[in-house]
């Protein structure tokens, strides 16, 4: 296990930490409180007309409340990071923390929200009642394929946008690295062969974006647990009943019809996506050293990557990526969602297109290429914090052209309301702890 | 593809065939278990209806791949009219064969061979839980006509 002492230092002061604080983020108010007679306008009766106005023209929520700038992190705890069904209680911690990142990097005030529902339909009728007071829904740690149906669906019926980070967020960042490590490579998405090992919300998303964005699913190969998916398939009747995000899968991808385990889906691939197994040694050097020349691999578990860089680099692959910061490539959905987040609010958009996925990725890979490319630099790093007005900039305006966006902003004016927020959020975060609100923690 | 009569050469994949379907059987009701040993087992009872007398097995066929089949055969009804049954007792289309419009075809095809053997009802034997047979069925103008009940005494 690599950093051993280091995961358990994290443990320890994340335990004490959030004792000391009472939990990671909390409300703080926005308008000010001169006297108690501002209470009557911001309570009754001067509510009252805003109340009116916003029941005359519901759309008006979006100007007269924070619901413009308000997303829910909801989780029902069925598969909480590798922890697996820890219940909601135990998902809460984890939805804090998303939250602080939405509000830090992306200004999006985002509320922890762990559920106790159990079947994807009373997770679903519960997400849809929260409508009226959202601006979109963040789906966290939803176990599959539950997650893929209650998305779907959320996604079909409600009004404003429904994200699942574990499904479009790892895929998004995923194809936003990939971008740049075929760039790396001498590579065009067209006519790369691309193995996703691991079917899970990550890699179903990812095939998806990945035909989106121009690969030819005959020549994507996914291999699950069992092995390679292919239409033929001993279990393929299971999969049509039981996963059919997967088994439409298993009839679109793989022209060559390959079968048997990952090491025969490798042979001759130019790319790997792993976001199956725990690491070390997950994945073995000599599945790697079949690939062709000059390979890609990208190992994405966490908290340990299914095999280290330094292996998969001796076993032949240019190009390796992970989870990790403390490796170069860090495939991180933190890159990604609150800037997809800021965007999506600041025009209002009523859904996230897979397009405007793709738009996102598209600019956070333009914005390491601008910085000069190399095998150890394919995606910005988290500190590079230019970098999300831009995407969010990338995907107001892809909302606006596929006609999703209820306020229709040009790139400039994407680009100024993100950078606004965003450094109004780190201002009240510097504010708040210059004014001693939030202290440090004692050691 | 091409809808023919089964040949010995078919026997094989044939046979992989009518297994998958026990097994798709197996998925909406555990009262299908499908035996360890069920690949010999659909050989010989492949075998056993290729050039059988009262017996129709069909197969679609790509190029020189199976890829879907119908097997019937023909009963009396003693009791009742109409007479003379066609009964289909294996039905299945590999995956990416389905949606189609090759499973109508088929059933019209198998209804017609069986009409030549003086079919005066096709009946279709489907395990109840199996909703996609149960609709693929009733979309045609078929109609529940028996119930059987089980139960592990």
């Amino acid at each position: 296990m690599p950093k051993k002492a280091t995961e358990d230092e994290f443990s320890r002061k994340a335990l004490g930490y959030s004792k000391f604080y009472g939990g990671k983020v909390g409300f703080a108010p926005k308008v000010p409180v001169r006297s108690l007679d501002d209470f009557s306008i911001w309570y009754t009766p001067g509510v009252a007309a805003v109340s009116k106005a916003i029941q005359a023209e519901p759309g008006l929520s979006f100007e007269y409340t924070g619901r413009w700038n308000t997303i829910a992190v909801v989780s029902d705890g069925s598969r909480v990071l590798g922890l697996g069904n820890i219940g909601p209680e135990g998902a809460l911690p984890v939805m804090e923390g998303k939250a602080l990142i939405y509000n830090y990097l992306g200004g999006v005030n985002a509320i922890p929200l762990p559920v106790k529902t159990k079947t994807g339909e009373e997770l679903i009728s519960l997400v849809k009642a929260l409508e009226p007071s959202l601006g979109g829904v963040n789906l966290e740690d939803i176990e599959s394929p539950k997650c893929f149906e209650v998305l779907d669906r959320l996604r079909a019926e409600m009004e404003v946008p429904v994200w699942h980070d574990d499904q479009q967020g790892t895929a998004g960042v995923t194809l936003a690295g990939l971008f740049n490590a075929l760039e790396v490579t001498d590579r065009k998405l067209a006519g790369t062969r691309v193995v996703l090992c691991g079917s899970g919300a990550a890699n179903v998303a990812t095939e998806r974006l990945l035909v989106e964005a121009g690969s030819d699913p005959r020549d994507i190969i996914v291999v699950d647990s069992k092995g390679i998916l292919h239409p033929e398939r001993e279990d393929i009747d299971q999969l049509m009943l039981k996963n059919k995000w997967k088994y439409e899968i298993a009839l679109s991808t793989n022209g060559d019809r390959v079968t048997g385990g990952l090491r025969d889906a490798l042979q001759g691939s130019d790319v790997l996506v792993a976001a199956a197994h725990q690491g070390p040694a997950a994945i073995k050097p000599e599945e790697i050293s079949v690939m062709n020349k000059r390979s890609i691999a990208f190992f994405l578990a966490n908290p340990v990557p299914e095999m280290l860089p330094a292996e998969a680099h001796a076993a032949g692959a240019e190009v390796v990526a992970t989870g990790r910061s403390d490796y170069p490539n860090q495939v991180n959905n933190s890159l990604l969602f609150p800037a997809i987040f800021r965007g999506a609010l600041d025009v209002r958009a009523r859904t996230i297109t897979d397009s405007m996925v793709i738009q996102a990725a598209t600019e956070l890979a333009a914005f390491a290429r601008e910085r000069g490319l190399s095998s150890d630099y394919i995606i910005p790093t988290m500190v590079q914090w230019e970098v999300y007005p831009r995407v969010a900039a990338r995907v107001g305006q892809a909302a606006v052209r596929e006609g999703v966006a209820r306020k229709e902003l040009t790139e400039d004016e994407s680009m100024r309301a993100a950078m606004a927020t965003i450094e109004r959020s780190r201002k009240v975060m510097n504010q708040l702890r210059n004014g001693g609100v939030i202290v440090d923690p004692p050691e | 593809m091409q809808l023919r009569h089964a040949k010995k050469e078919d026997l094989d994949a044939i046979s992989d065939l009518i297994v998958r379907t026990k097994r798709l059987n197996n998925e909406f009701d555990p009262l299908f278990a499908v035996v360890s040993d069920a690949k010999p087992r659909a050989e010989k009872y492949v075998q056993s209806t290729l050039g059988a007398p009262g017996h129709l097995l069909l197969v679609a066929s790509e190029g020189t791949k199976v890829v879907g089949v119908i097997r019937a055969e023909t009963r009396e009804r003693i009791f009742y009219e109409p007479h003379k049954e066609g009964r289909i007792t294996d039905f299945y289309i590999l995956p990416e064969y389905r949606r189609k419009a090759l499973g109508h075809e088929m059933l019209e095809r198998a209804s017609a061979e069986l009409k030549k053997l003086g079919v005066e009802i096709v009946v279709a034997d489907v395990p109840a839980q199996n909703e996609i047979a149960n609709r693929f069925y009733a979309k045609r103008g078929f109609r529940a006509l028996t119930h059987q009940f089980g139960k592990i005494p």
